[in-house]
């Protein structure tokens, strides 16, 4: 994203400060929200590949080759570690 | 003193403390480099991890960081007199406020993003962690009472600030439905949604809420408090999009413009300070040393920034020198709020015993009539400055209000879920959450309240400031310029929190206090209490880290030598 706006001028940057200030945060709840319903999702599906006892179905598998892409952050975002502050930023 | 004067002086302390001071500390011992990974492109997920320009991110670190405590802190701390407010603010910034904010940032960078539970757990101890943790819940309970009183308080202050608030209640919840339901163009909805908050401003003018519900009911604390607690009770329990964030966003509008157009009539006017320069050692309050340390928070330093920069900004700065205008640089746009706010309070009363009955009522009207008076000078009508100014207040304080309303409901579940399932119900741990942030506001003196979460806040940025310290010191790097702040923030805030939980515990042994303000007395003493001694463990723990970073590099030192 910033490698063609770092380019922009004054009034560019001003219109991301006004960006960051009242929208970017709603933004972010929002790919969370989704984030969060795709992370469960996965897990329901393919739990077994973090350990979590599920027989594959066979739907599972039709679904794997749309969620390799995923597999990586997924894991990563499951089983990092979170805290209170987590949510608070 | 002329206000003028004392913004420069800030921009002066804001250029050299952010070019030369920071900057030494970024390219000299930190040693950011452009070329290395940083945590959102090595772990990018579009989400949590997402490399996003220094521009944004530059408003999205002021957003959560400017809240109503710049502001506060010094409306209150005049009682002192000006200099000294005037003094901490600026150095407080320039030799602590940007270091923790900026190093924060940096800590969590270079630690893969981790937060701050990870961090302890792995620089101090294990224990650490979850004492941090346990702090940071009764942190956040501080926060909800000290901000819950600002807005009860200026509700009762201003009879238009109910109508104006209500109105801005209703263009969120518009704002919210006509951007994710109806799927409305966003500067449509952002012109219907404001102009409808303006409205309300002006309709509070004429339909104060004395006139509408009668006198008793609107000076009635009970009445605003439930307000203010159904209001986060929302914002907790719905969905984000349809309540707190729709509302977050048209405010903003509101405070941006109401802060620019409010400085602008700073310079305008450019009054002379009224108030005396310095009153004396110990006030009602308390001491200068601890207690007006710890009043004025965010202005000076907090510990609220810090999370923001570890859990937030960190994840998604982009390149490593971005940290310092986004950590640091906000911190100076802070300090100018203060700033802004001292200059408010030291000089739109003509003497000492006009600001006192001000106090008295609360800050929220002292604010409120600056605003006024400064907006009058771009051509605003005063009622009209006033409402403006209310509303401004009420959504600062507001707006952190719900966010932390809303993550006490988390730790809630997180921490009572295993005693009872009944903990994982949002509406029970949010119910928890706002019965308690109700009995401080309704039981404690708003005055002992806000030191005491000032005291927290400070005590959160000195437990910053140590893991800081602990992760330079397992660099090799120097640590001094975060270590002497931390040993200084670290005694004065303990000093503030013993100092305050004894005056309150102290009139409830003695009898001195009964009824509402004995619950409050005892409950604000003993959480306190509790803030010191979760504080004395995590600092003893501190210390053996650090002694045992100390030794490794000793002796790494020797063997170098050896070799």
């Amino acid at each position: 994203m910033s490698e063609e706006k770092k380019k922009g001028g004054f009034f560019s940057a001003v219109k991301e400060f006004v960006y960051g200030v009242a929208a970017h945060d709603s933004a972010r709840f929002a790919l969370k929200s989704r984030a969060s319903m795709e992370h469960l999702f996965i897990l329901i599906t393919m739990g077994d590949m973090l350990g979590v006892p599920i027989l594959p179905p066979y739907y599972s598998l039709r679904l794997l080759p749309y969620v390799v892409p995923q597999i990586s952050t997924w894991k990563r975002r499951m089983l990092k570690e979170k805290d209170l502050t987590d949510g608070l930023a | 003193m002329n206000s003028v004067v004392v913004l420069i002086l800030g921009l002066v302390v804001a250029f050299i403390g952010y070019r030369f001071y920071a900057k030494h500390i970024d390219s000299k011992i930190i040693k950011s480099d452009p070329k290395r990974a940083t945590p959102a492109k090595m772990y990018m997920d579009g989400v949590e991890f997402m490399p996003t320009s220094k521009n944004i991110l530059f408003g999205y670190q002021f957003k959560s960081i400017a809240g109503a405590a710049p502001i506060i802190g010094p409306i209150i701390a005049i009682q002192w007199g000006w200099l000294p407010a005037l003094i901490w603010i600026l150095a407080g910034t320039f030799f602590i406020g940007w270091v923790q904010d900026y190093s924060s940032a940096m800590v969590a960078m270079r630690n893969d993003g981790a937060s701050f539970g990870g961090l302890s757990h792995k620089l101090i101890s294990p224990r650490a962690r979850i004492i941090l943790l346990a702090f940071i819940y009764f942190y956040l309970l501080l926060i909800a009472g000290a901000f819950g009183n600002v807005v009860v308080s200026t509700t009762i202050a201003l009879k238009a600030a109910p109508m104006a608030w209500l109105f801005l209640t209703v263009g969120g919840i518009l704002a919210g439905q006509m951007i994710y339901r109806w799927r409305k163009d966003i500067i449509l909805t952002t012109v219907v949604t404001v102009i409808i908050a303006m409205a309300g401003i002006w309709f509070g003018t004429i339909a104060p809420s004395d006139s509408i519900i009668g006198a008793d009911l609107a000076n009635s604390r009970w009445v605003w408090a439930i307000a203010a607690f159904v209001f986060c009770y929302f914002a907790a329990v719905l969905p984000i999009w349809r309540f707190a964030l729709p509302i977050n966003y048209v405010a903003s509008y509101i405070v941006f413009l109401g802060l620019f157009f409010g400085i602008i009539g700073i310079f305008i006017l450019h009054p002379d300070f009224t108030l005396p320069a310095y009153t004396g050692f110990s006030i009602r309050i308390g001491p200068i040393w601890p207690i007006m340390f710890v009043t004025i928070a965010c202005g000076a330093i907090s510990g609220w920034h810090s999370i923001v920069s570890s859990s937030g900004t960190a994840r998604q700065l982009e390149n490593e020198l971005d940290a310092r205008p986004v950590g640091g640089g906000v911190m100076f746009v802070e300090m100018m709020l203060a700033l802004f706010a001292l200059v408010i309070a030291g000089t739109i009363y003509a003497s000492s015993a006009e600001y006192g009955a001000a106090i008295a009522k609360g800050p929220g009207g002292i604010f409120a009539a600056g605003v006024s008076k400064f907006l009058g000078a771009i051509g605003m009508p005063a009622a009209l400055g006033r409402s403006y100014g209310s509303v401004m207040m009420i959504v600062l304080a507001i707006t952190i209000m719900q966010l932390v309303i809303r993550f006490m409901r988390v730790a809630t579940s997180e921490l009572l879920s295993d005693v009872s399932p009944v903990f994982r119900n949002p509406h029970v741990g949010t119910f928890i959450a706002c019965i308690l942030g109700m009995v401080l506001v309704l039981t404690g003196w708003w005055q002992y309240l806000w030191v005491l979460f000032g005291g927290a806040n400070q005590l959160m940025a000195s437990l910053a400031l140590l893991l800081i310290t602990a992760w330079l010191m397992s660099e090799g790097k120097s640590a001094a310029w975060a270590f002497y702040p931390m040993i200084f923030m670290f005694i004065t805030t303990i000093a503030a929190l013993l100092y305050t939980s004894y005056s309150l515990l102290q009139k409830v042994i003695s009898g001195a206090v009964k009824g509402e303000a004995l619950i409050g007395n005892t409950l604000m003493g003993l959480v306190g209490l509790f803030l010191v001694v979760a504080a004395l463990i995590l600092g003893a723990e501190g210390m053996k880290a650090l002694r045992r970073y100390r030794a490794i590099t000793k002796a790494q030192a020797a063997a170098a030598a050896k070799a």
